[in-house]
């Protein structure tokens, strides 16, 4: 019995494993994500984030400069400049049509057609030269090249700066501050009335509100409309609010009940043979006691209001002075979607609140506040 | 606390109001190739203090474009238009409606769902004039109009919708160069574009990049191949039939229309990746293939919208352009055009709803998005020159010479056919099931929600 505490079970690799596999699978993606959000669109559709630290081989095709550009040398015409418009390449191979686009090394004259000439160096810098003007389109040259990987701000610059994003801002948190205050009050005594009040039918309703956990929500969008709209709310921050409390209640008061029936009876029937009334129990014992379960509830439904776009754009109207957040970077991706990267940048500059509030709520979920307050 | 807050709330309000005021994008009066004329007479129509809402499924670059032509409607008549757009359109429509809070006016993408509103009655009828302008101005105007006419909720049928702005989808886009370096000429029929396709194998090329992709939507760009081809071997009655049914989905002449998209796609040597790539590649990618080093495939077959899925820097007419997807020249069928187009109908009494349809007949209002991109008109009374480039002006002569104009087929069927079954039995076709097993399955779902 004695060593039991020193021994280690020869499970305890399995677990370490199975948490290192489950770290994995959740940072993973994220990563990639992060990856993702720091890369442009082409380089997204060319090739996994996985490869965005290694130097890739590209096939470029590159339009020479404008005609307009041309200088005449002797008696050549001249278009010269770097196929890498300013990055960083090693070309590897030139061709100068699309059916052989690695037909000449670097450095070597490759002969066009009525006499033209392209030659293309390692550094990029290439030179046509034609022994009449250009005309028309300027000619295309085919190079395959070892590109440094290269990143980029201009997603997060697109989605931080968009148009009317600070005034999302605003409406998110008009919509998403008293979303997740009034269910909170509001739960909070309901909670404790099913936890500690005796009446009839007590647990009756406690089903009742377990049953109403698995509405779905959807269901009662054009109802809850109907009645907003016939009683004169209409799409505004009221409606919305009564909507998000009225949504999260069920799971509020569950997980609130259950957290303050746990509580030990032994504190709540002292202060009642002390005299305390029900409201004055709820307020200076059961509301510290329970202070882990609120914050983590706010934590939820902070959540769940923030990320939310179904309700907003239901409840709240679409016009630009109403649209939360999620409308504005659903707005960035287009009519026909299909911009992982603004989608990946969005999916970061939405996340950073909520870390906010996370780790912000944290402390109160690990400090244990229940610890010696009995015996 | 309470001056603080109505210190910024007078803020945003001035931030709102500057962000509604926004300029004409071209000054009136300045460019002749406009028509002016029609914006001063719209100066006729008096709307000042008047609020209206619009809701329609355009979003980021596009809502800019519908906001510039908004613009004109608000300076000549002062009323205030408050667009809005959704990428969720169509559930949103639906409950707003239901709800009793529409928007004045919506802009439906596709007729389906306009029909299911104006049978539940929450669509305003827009007279016999306005169908009346619709046959003799738009080309094809019999086609337009019978777009917008739904039965209500009395059953009588009327307009109930205008169609402004459309789509053209018979397009080959392709790479000149790539035509050039290889000697190909822009085929005139679908016989010389068949043998087009063949001569590419036999030079070890690959024809085509197809991509069905789509989300939970994958299938539908299939569609567009049925029903051009459709277009293509049977009569314009026929097609009318199929998409009310009353062709069968399992008729020989359906099942040859889509044994026809087969030949395209179902053979491992004319699509890039192989058959097995169509349905898995995405169609936002699958363009892509064109401008890849060397070139993946040589044509693609798309609506007018694909452009903005090629890569940054494209410049259309030069990098990329297109052809019309070719008719039989053995077949005498003309030149029908597949399309599709945005249908705006008014959903309540506000009588600025009404002015806003009759803005929506003058030159002007098509002139502005012509001039810029994306759009074109079948509008016979606007000045073709105005077209922003030469790409939207040959798509605009596209529409306009199109013997026949068809609409989008699926999404004029229902919903659980042109929306569902026909999407996901074109992946089980292109996946090597037989047409006629394909057409029967359809059919079958159809026949269960008659």
């Amino acid at each position: 019995m004695d060593n039991i505490a020193g021994t280690k079970s020869s499970l305890v690799w399995a677990v370490h494993m199975a948490t290192a596999a489950l770290v994995l699978l959740w940072v993973l993606p994220t990563l990639g994500l992060l990856v993702s959000s720091f890369r442009d669109a082409d380089q997204i559709a060319a090739s996994g984030w996985w490869r965005a630290v290694f130097s890739s081989e590209q096939n470029i095709v590159y339009r020479a400069a404008d005609v307009q550009t041309q200088v005449q040398q002797g008696d050549l015409w001249v278009l010269q400049g770097n196929v890498f418009d300013g990055g960083k390449g090693e070309v590897q191979s030139f061709g100068i049509t699309s059916r052989a686009p690695s037909d000449f090394a670097p450095g070597t004259a490759a002969p066009m057609k009525d006499g033209m000439a392209a030659q293309v160096e390692v550094n990029g810098d290439y030179r046509i030269t034609a022994p009449k003007a250009f005309e028309g389109r300027s000619p295309r040259l085919f190079v395959t090249s070892l590109t440094p990987p290269r990143f980029t701000l201009a997603n997060y610059s697109k989605v931080l700066f968009a148009e009317g994003i600070g005034r999302a801002f605003l409406n998110t948190m008009t919509v998403t501050i008293p979303a997740t205050v009034i269910p909170i009050l509001i739960a909070a005594f309901a909670a404790y009335a099913l936890a500690w009040m005796e009446f009839p039918g007590r647990a009756l309703l406690i089903a009742a509100i377990v049953g109403l956990l698995v509405v779905p929500l959807q269901l009662s969008l054009i109802p809850l409309l109907r009645l907003h709209n016939s009683i004169g709310i209409g799409k505004e921050y009221l409606g919305i609010w009564l909507a998000h409390s009225g949504f999260g209640l069920p799971l509020a008061i569950y997980l609130l009940r259950n957290y303050m029936a746990g509580l030990p009876r032994e504190i709540i029937e002292s202060a009642r043979v002390d005299g305390a009334t029900d409201f004055q129990i709820f307020l200076k014992i059961i509301l510290p006691l329970s202070f882990p379960a609120l914050a983590s509830f706010a934590i939820f439904q902070f959540l769940w209001t923030w990320n939310d776009l179904l309700v907003a754009t239901v409840f709240l109207g679409n016009t630009q002075d109403q649209l939360v957040m999620t409308g504005v970077l659903r707005e960035l991706m287009g009519s026909k979607g299909g911009e992982w990267e603004i989608l990946a940048t969005s999916a970061f500059v939405s996340i950073a609140v909520p870390l906010v509030v996370f780790f912000a709520m944290q402390k109160y979920l690990v400090r244990g506040l229940l610890a010696g307050s009995v015996k | 606390m309470t001056r603080k807050l109505f210190a910024s709330a007078a803020v945003l309000a001035l931030l709102g109001g500057a962000a509604a005021a926004q300029d004409l994008k071209f000054a009136p009066g300045e460019d002749a190739r406009f028509h002016w004329d029609s914006y001063e007479a719209l100066k006729s129509v008096d709307l000042k203090g008047q609020t209206l809402t619009v809701l329609g499924p355009w979003l980021g670059p596009d809502k800019d474009l519908v906001e510039s032509v908004i613009a004109y409607f608000e300076a000549a008549t002062g009323a205030t238009v408050n667009y809005s757009g959704s990428n969720s359109f169509e559930q949103q429509i639906v409950i707003d409606a239901e709800a009793g809070s529409p928007p004045d006016v919506a802009v439906f993408p596709q007729p389906g769902l306009a029909a299911d509103l104006a049978a539940k009655g929450f669509l305003r009828p827009l007279g016999d004039d306005t169908a009346k302008w619709l046959t003799d101005n738009y080309a094809a105007g019999e086609s337009w109009a019978d777009l917008g006419t739904y039965p209500g909720k009395d059953g009588a049928k009327a307009l109930y919708a205008f169609p402004y702005k459309a789509d053209v989808k018979s397009l080959v886009w392709f790479v000149p160069e790539n035509f050039e370096d290889a000697g190909y000429e822009v085929p005139e029929t679908l016989e010389d574009l068949k043998a087009l396709t063949e001569q590419i194998v036999a030079d070890g090329g690959v024809p085509w990049c197809i991509g069905l992709g789509s989300g939970a939507a994958t299938g539908w760009p299939a569609t567009d191949w049925v029903e051009d081809l459709m277009l293509r071997i049977n009569t314009p009655a026929d097609y009318d039939a199929w998409v009310k049914n009353e062709l069968k989905f399992d008729d020989p002449k359906v099942v040859a229309a889509i044994d026809e998209f087969g030949w395209f796609a179902r053979n491992d040597a004319f699509v890039a990746g192989g058959a097995g790539a169509v349905a898995s590649t995405d169609f936002r990618d699958s363009p892509k293939g064109l401008f890849a080093s060397p070139p993946q495939c040589f044509m693609h077959h798309q609506a007018s919208f694909i452009p903005s899925f090629f890569p940054e820097g494209t410049v259309i007419g030069q990098d990329a352009d297109f052809f019309y997807f070719p008719a039989y020249a053995s077949k005498d069928l003309g030149q029908p055009v597949l399309g599709a187009g945005t249908m705006f109908a008014v959903m309540s009494d506000n009588p600025a709803a009404k002015a806003f349809i009759d803005f929506l007949k003058t030159p002007i209002a098509h002139e502005v998005w012509m001039a810029q991109t994306g759009f074109v008109t079948p509008y016979k009374g606007v000045n073709t020159e105005v077209y922003g480039d030469v790409t939207l002006k040959k798509m605009g002569e596209i529409l306009l010479g199109a013997s026949t104009f068809r609409f989008d087929g699926s999404d004029l069927m229902p919903g659980a056919v042109g929306a569902g079954i026909f999407w996901t039995g074109m992946i089980d076709y292109t996946g090597g099931k037989e047409a006629a097993a394909v057409g029967a399955e359809i059919q079958k779902t159809w026949d269960t929600i008659k």
